[in-house]
């Protein structure tokens, strides 16, 4: 399983965040929110500063691109932990 | 007469503080991901119910039993210093909850949209690349896992950081 993240922030802000938190998964930049969109997770002026960012939300997605397992918070402060991702992963082979 | 010595102690506005400062402890738990953390905002909620209940416990023993409890000027000191955090408690637990619907979203059995975005070195990355029976950039032809991922796990999050 690849994780891949996805955010609003540019290439460069992502960069300076893996630089600074030693990143290691690969992110991807979706700034004018086209793919957010596409996903229905726009969450319009959810930022601090009033811009349209994604809502949280992890797709486990297979080789035909098929969902095989979501989590959608209905809580900012409360995101999906390593471990439930790794055993939703480990329960498609 | 010396009933004022023989007043009890009013220790309820010392326990709203303690379950005001609770209630803001909860939002701190966060940040090292705990387990069963689904519990948490409920949690601080309850926290700072029993702050505000304390606080009036106490404010009530202060003023509408005065011949039986001291502590006027404690239960208003404690009062007010608890209420921050439990308005804190209640602003966050509101904000962090204003989220839109998710059930327009790709579901489990569904096909999620196709996509091409750039990553922090501004290279196109598609999810067939992402599925792709090729190995990854990052890893030598020569390989031997050079074979397809078994999945992907999209990670969409609210970025600014």
């Amino acid at each position: 399983m690849r994780p891949v993240a996805i955010s609003v922030d540019a290439p460069e802000v992502s960069r300076d965040l893996v630089h600074k938190a030693g990143y290691t998964f690969l992110i991807l930049s979706d700034p004018d929110t086209t793919v957010i969109r596409q996903y229905h997770l726009l969450h319009p002026g959810g930022a601090q500063d009033q811009h349209d960012i994604a809502r949280p939300a992890e797709f486990l997605v297979d080789s035909s691109k098929m969902v095989r397992w979501t989590n959608f918070t209905e809580d900012i402060r409360v995101r999906a932990r390593a471990d439930e991702m790794l055993a939703a992963a480990q329960q498609m082979r | 007469m010396p009933d004022a010595v023989q007043r009890r102690k009013n220790i309820a506005p010392w326990f709203g503080l303690l379950f005001a400062i609770g209630a803001v402890g909860c939002n701190a738990a966060f940040f090292v991901n705990p387990p069963l953390q689904g519990t948490l905002p409920w949690l601080s909620l309850l926290f700072a119910a029993l702050a505000l209940i304390f606080v009036v416990t106490g404010l009530w023993r202060a003023f509408g039993q005065a011949q039986v409890y001291r502590g006027k000027v404690l239960s208003v000191v404690l009062g007010v210093i608890a209420l921050l955090p439990v308005g804190f408690t209640v602003f966050v637990f509101v904000a962090a909850r204003r989220l839109p619907s998710s059930t327009a979203a790709p579901q489990v059995g569904q096909k999620v949209p196709d996509f091409t975005l750039p990553d922090t070195s501004g290279k196109l990355v598609s999810l067939d690349q992402l599925l792709a029976p090729v190995p990854s950039p990052n890893s030598s032809a020569s390989s031997p896992e050079s074979h397809a991922p078994k999945a992907v796990l999209l990670i969409f999050y609210r970025g600014y950081w």
